[in-house]
């Protein structure tokens, strides 16, 4: 059988369109991610999401739907203080921190969601960056291994969490898990301290719920909210819970 | 023949694959229009009857490049999505059948390589894609399979697309964004200024694709065939041949750079009907 440059041409566009449209029917056309990151197949941990498939694309809210945790806790970890956690695109975090020296991006993301929820994840031969915010959450939540102590030891950058996503302040020296460059004006505790701070201060949560009297909200969630919400004086919690930060600062 | 003035004129030009720039602009048009359409989606804008995938999603070597991670995994490489390895399977049944046609017909750097070579041709007439002597030419070839190896091994231990900063196909259609390495632009603007000596020299030297497409010429359905019965051995299918194929010198195409333009063909350059043809059968 011989062919001419029109059949082939059309036997090319049938085959290129023929195929994309299979397989849209069949379902394995996907131009962008599901945004549901692939499960464990096998093990402990079969059909649960698996860290290691989240993409730059996800959101912090797509992060939350699959993970158990939040937006919220994510921006502390990763110094967003601007705009709305759950908008943010996990892969804007290589932008803002393109000036640190270190690549600070999807792959921490998926390191810190691993560590936080207690699920796999292989950082064999990676050097995955962390900042050192995250790495406080990360510690102060107390579920970690020796060995991924010792990971983040090697891989935690310090990154003042306070200034905007728009222009991260990142040292370019990679520092100890818990960095000794923090001030003590950071162990403050004041009206818009989170849960979540208290608890990368080193503040166990039990703790915490001894002094508020009920279970720990949202990690989110600012002290000043939370006694506002419950009809509590922030300022009668604020002394008990400062006292309980001056014991455990380092 | 035309007469003018009394005097009969023929004019003679080779004839060329009319239908194949027409599918090389159609492509070409689509990538440009969707790579637009992408970088307007992310901006909460763009067109809702085109296609807003990334280049990444509509380019099949990304099937190519995350098949250890998948296979390894279940995942896919970071950026690549299913539709990736659905073009990378339609692209291996069009070169299980006609060789790479991919490259000669659809891939739109390799069309805008042989925009850029038109301008060599004017300026260099028959030395255009003669530059290189035919050794050292012929070595070179091989260097894309090395670039296919590097590709494969950087992506398979890091699980990233390494090759996207040297990609001059990303960097091609998505030069206006952030994303683009300037590495990329760098290696695009070289391929660039060689097209206008060789033709589509990221395709004969670097294309790690390429590479890959290029072995299935071994066993292709539909092979370029010579009839030696009727062949004038004029050498013009050689000359003609974007590759530097010395397609005069053998019975079947079975070089690992054809990329089955249909250039060399009796349909095109060569003078004598159904003698350099496109057939799964044989000739004479």
């Amino acid at each position: 059988m011989t062919l001419t440059s029109k059949p082939l041409a059309v036997i090319v566009l049938i085959l290129v369109f023929g195929g994309i449209l299979f397989s849209s029917m069949m379902g394995w056309w996907a131009t962008e991610s599901t945004k549901q990151p692939v499960t464990f197949s096998e093990g402990e941990f079969a059909g649960q999401a698996n860290p290691a498939d989240i993409r730059g694309s996800y959101t912090f809210g797509d992060i939350a739907n699959s993970f158990d945790v939040t937006p919220e806790i994510l921006a502390q970890a990763f110094g967003i203080t601007e705009g709305n956690p759950s908008e943010f695109a996990v892969k804007e975090l290589e932008v803002i921190y393109l000036d640190s020296g270190f690549e600070i991006g999807t792959a921490s993301v998926r390191l810190f969601v691993a560590y936080y929820t207690g699920l796999p994840f292989d950082t064999t031969d990676q050097e995955i960056y962390m900042p050192q915010s995250a790495t406080d959450i990360l510690l102060a939540k107390g579920n970690l291994s020796p060995e991924q102590v010792a990971y983040l030891e090697k891989y935690t950058v310090t990154v003042d969490a306070s200034i905007p996503a728009e222009e991260p302040v990142v040292d370019a020296t990679p520092a100890p898990a818990v960095s000794s460059s923090t001030t003590s004006e950071e162990f403050t505790v004041k009206g818009k301290t989170t849960f979540g701070e208290l608890l990368s201060w080193g503040v166990t949560q039990e703790v915490i719920e001894a002094i508020i009297g009920t279970s720990m909200p949202d990690p989110a969630m600012s002290v000043k909210d939370f006694a506002s919400a419950n009809g509590l004086d922030f300022e009668s919690l604020k002394p008990a819970l400062q006292s309980e930060v001056d014991k455990v600062k380092p | 023949m035309v007469t003018v003035f009394g005097k009969r004129i023929r004019f003679f030009r080779p004839r060329t694959i009319w239908v194949r720039r027409v599918v090389q602009w159609f492509f070409f048009l689509l990538i440009v229009l969707i790579s637009i359409n992408h970088t307007l989606a992310e901006g909460g804008g763009g067109l809702s009857f085109l296609s807003s995938a990334s280049l990444h999603a509509v380019c099949p070597f990304g099937g190519v490049e995350t098949l250890y991670t998948f296979a390894a995994s279940g995942l896919l490489v970071k950026k690549i999505h299913d539709s990736s390895l659905v073009l990378a399977g339609i692209v291996l049944i069009l070169s299980f059948l006609f060789g790479p046609v991919f490259c000669g017909w659809v891939c739109p750097l390799g069309t805008v390589q042989e925009w850029v070579g038109k301008f060599g041709k004017k300026i260099f007439k028959r030395r255009y894609n003669h530059f290189i002597p035919t050794r050292i030419d012929s070595i070179l070839h091989y260097a894309r399979y090395g670039i296919l190896a590097w590709v494969l091994y950087v992506t398979a231990t890091s699980g990233t697309l390494i090759f996207e900063s040297y990609d001059p196909y990303f960097a091609l259609f998505n030069f206006w964004s952030t994303e683009v390495a300037w590495s990329a632009i760098a290696v695009l603007g070289v391929t660039l200024l060689l097209s206008v000596f060789v033709e589509r020299p990221w395709c004969k030297y670097a294309c790690p694709y390429g590479a890959v497409l290029g072995v299935t010429n071994l066993f292709r359905v539909f092979s370029i065939k010579r009839a030696e019965s009727t062949c004038k051995a004029d050498g013009a299918c050689s000359i003609m041949c974007p590759m530097n194929i010395p397609v005069d010198s053998v019975k079947v195409v079975r070089d690992h750079q054809c990329i089955s333009c249909l250039e060399c063909t009796s349909e095109a350059i060569c003078p004598v009907a159904k003698t350099v043809v496109l057939t799964s059968g044989g000739v004479k």
